[in-house]
């Protein structure tokens, strides 16, 4: 019987001719995302024919992210070379701003006020609070692209691209509102009270009631699942175990051979939650999580008031490098580029990703979880990513050769304050990265499950894949591979970006009748 | 010859068909307490932010679909029929539960698709007929399509 699987057969293939094909050269490392790979890299100590395992496999995801580059980095206008998918995420923030009449301004304080509970009725269908919503999607959403992303926007495009990211992490504000009121309108709530929620679900249903074919509705949701996957496996895993390794490896000594088991440390601990179901961890970090921004917001407010005196030189270069950029980074578009990719990597609005944890929560009202949604990036990346780039800049670690890339310079830029500081940025970002693993598994199997149904079997095989990606993020100099799984979150972008638009018509009427409603005290509040 | 059986198992998933497929065991059922609806539920996502932070539970979800079983024997006229939640793949827990209750029929109902909805959303019907060791009664949707 032919099932859905036949039509994931030709990606699976593609994924397998590259594992498992001929020996390839070398590939060019991908130029554009392969800045996304910073920070120091193990290597690898098994051999396997002259080269190691982890260039082989290098080496073949080297073929599928040029021709995903090929796609997403394609530039439509020549004389404005912005890559296609900056564009769609750059122009549909905008319109889903204009669109909702700014609510990411307008909406704020009553966003603010849901998240604190005022209109929590425990009755309503859901998993779980408005609070503890927003602090999931926090958990996947702050990572290292807060840590180590930031610096490599600066370092790529100059201090300008700091209001880049914060622009578009304001606009994404409203960009995630449209795909969480989506998630929560077109969610299925099971007899069992659990939910199943998310892109793949409002694409497929939801484009089908615009009157779009049954099997377009379901492509779009296919194309989705399988990028959310992707994703899963690259930037919510592979990296973040690079990275949490490479913290490790910064508290322990520089030793590499110890990777191999680093990286099994860590996949035990991420499968006591996910294949053990060892409820009281997972609860630990994600109240652990909240309080570790907190800590990290702190430590970043004492550099920045030990550097106070930079901090007016710094807002002036900010704002002069972004206006008129010097030339080695690209010019003016140059440091848009740089400042929206890191943002969308780092706040994931317009992915689609959050809307999957968003789609839990106990409302009946679709647009007041929407509003939750709105706070998600504005304090991933107009709080938290900002306090990074000001520390970067104030301290100077940034122009510092030695400071080295990524969350090296991070670190330098803590370390050159206060000795003792980089701990507190290793236990983030050791904490960080394993929040951002077990969210992302959640995200990644919920896409899995789409695909392949919900049995024990298929649940399994993805957890277990999962771990497998763990050690081999822990062990590896796999650049391409990095690049591709990141190139497969931005990726999801596509389907969910178009889809969005198209629908938000719908999101459009809704919040109009919740915010008359709203406007005229008729909601229960629960002080 | 009219179909009788002493023990009958309606998998229920809860669709607009269920309380067909019970009207039907209803009638051939010997005695309205040989009479199992059978939920299946997946298994629990271990690191879903309702279990991690919520208040999903093995508990909480049996609980909650023994309640929506009960409503729906209720209303269907089943009240009493023998309600049972499951964890795990519907074909197969339903084969199983069956085997184990020596149950004599299951009657399960069938969504009916074609062509591409069929392809995608795929049958737990037919993963019962191959797996049951009891005669399956597949209702049919009557606007089927």
């Amino acid at each position: 019987m032919l099932t859905c699987r036949s039509l994931i057969l030709p990606w699976g293939l593609l994924w397998g001719a590259c594992l498992t094909g001929p020996p390839l050269l070398a590939s060019e490392p991908a130029a554009a995302t392969a800045e996304a790979a910073e920070g120091p890299i193990a290597d690898v100590a098994v051999e396997a024919g002259g080269a190691t395992v982890a260039e082989v496999i290098d080496a073949r995801f080297g073929v599928v992210v040029g021709w995903m580059e090929a796609v997403l980095f394609w530039e439509p206008v020549k004389a404005v070379p912005i890559p296609l998918i900056v564009l769609i995420l750059l122009c549909g923030s905008i319109f889903f701003t204009v669109y909702f009449g700014f609510l990411n301004i307008r909406g704020f304080k009553h966003a603010i006020d849901i998240t604190r509970g005022r209109y929590d009725n425990p009755d309503d269908p859901g998993e779980i609070s408005h609070f503890q919503a927003l602090t999931s999607a926090l958990s996947a959403t702050v990572g290292l692209g807060n840590i180590a992303g930031v610096a490599v926007a600066i370092q790529m495009g100059g201090p300008g691209a700091v209001i880049w990211m914060m622009l578009i992490g304001l606009f994404g504000m409203t960009a995630k509102f449209n795909e969480c009121t989506l998630a929560q309108v077109y969610r299925k709530v099971h007899p069992d009270g659990t939910v199943d929620g998310g892109p793949m679900h409002y694409l497929e249903i939801g484009l089908q009631q615009k009157g779009f074919p049954f099997l377009v509705a379901k492509l779009f949701g296919l194309v989705f699942a399988v990028f959310c996957i992707g994703g899963s496996f690259g930037g919510g895993n592979m990296f973040q175990a690079n990275q949490a390794t490479t913290a490790i490896r910064g508290m322990i000594g520089d030793a590499a051979r110890l990777d191999w088991l680093i990286g099994g440390v860590l996949a035990f601990f991420v499968g006591l939650v996910i294949i053990g179901g060892i409820r009281r961890i997972g609860q630990v970090t994600e109240k652990i999580i909240p309080l570790m921004c907190g800590i990290y917001v702190l430590a970043g407010l004492v550099i920045l008031v030990m550097h106070a005196r930079q901090i007016p030189a710094a807002a002036v270069l900010i704002v002069q490098s972004c206006v008129a950029p010097e030339a080695i980074f690209g010019g003016f578009v140059g440091v848009m580029v740089q400042g929206i990719k890191r943002a969308v990597f780092s706040n994931e609005a317009g992915v689609g990703s959050a809307a999957i944890a968003h789609a839990a929560a106990k409302t009946d009202e679709p647009v007041r979880e929407g509003m939750v949604a709105m706070l998600g990036p504005f304090i991933d990346t107009v709080v938290i990513c900002t306090m990074t780039a000001l520390v970067v800049i104030v301290s100077g670690a940034y122009q510092e050769p030695a400071a080295g890339e990524g969350v090296e310079m991070t670190r330098w830029a803590f370390a050159d304050t206060i000795s003792w500081f980089p701990i507190i940025l290793n236990i983030s970002v050791l904490l960080f990265a394993y929040s951002t693993m077990i969210s992302w598994s959640y995200y990644g199997e919920k896409a899995w499950q789409y695909l392949f149904g919900s049995s024990r079997r298929a649940v399994i095989i993805y957890r277990s894949i999962f771990l497998g990606f763990i050690v081999l993020g822990a062990i590896s100099s796999l650049e391409n591979v990095i690049s591709f799984s990141d190139l497969m979150i931005l990726s999801m972008a596509f389907p969910n970006v178009i889809g969005g638009v198209i629908l938000a018509p719908k999101v459009k009427s809704l919040l109009v009748d919740y915010w008359t409603r709203y406007r005229h005290n008729e909601f229960v509040t629960y002080d | 010859m009219p179909l009788t059986a002493t023990t009958v198992v309606v998998p229920i998933d809860f669709s607009a068909e269920s309380p067909r497929a019970i009207a039907a065991a209803l009638e051939i059922v010997a005695r309205p307490d040989g009479l199992h609806l059978v939920h299946v539920m997946p298994p629990l996502e271990t690191m879903s932010p309702g279990f991690l932070v919520g208040d999903i539970t093995e508990e909480s979800r049996t609980r909650k679909v023994t309640e929506a079983l009960t409503k729906l024997a209720t209303e269907t006229g089943a009240t009493a029929a023998i309600l049972v939640a499951l964890i795990g793949t519907p074909g197969l827990e339903i084969s199983d539960y069956s085997r184990r209750q020596q149950a004599d029929l299951i009657v399960i109902p069938s969504h009916g698709y074609h062509g591409v909805k069929r392809l995608f959303l795929g049958s737990v019907a037919e993963r019962v007929i191959r797996h049951a060791a009891c005669n399956v009664l597949v209702v049919r949707r009557s606007d089927a399509e």
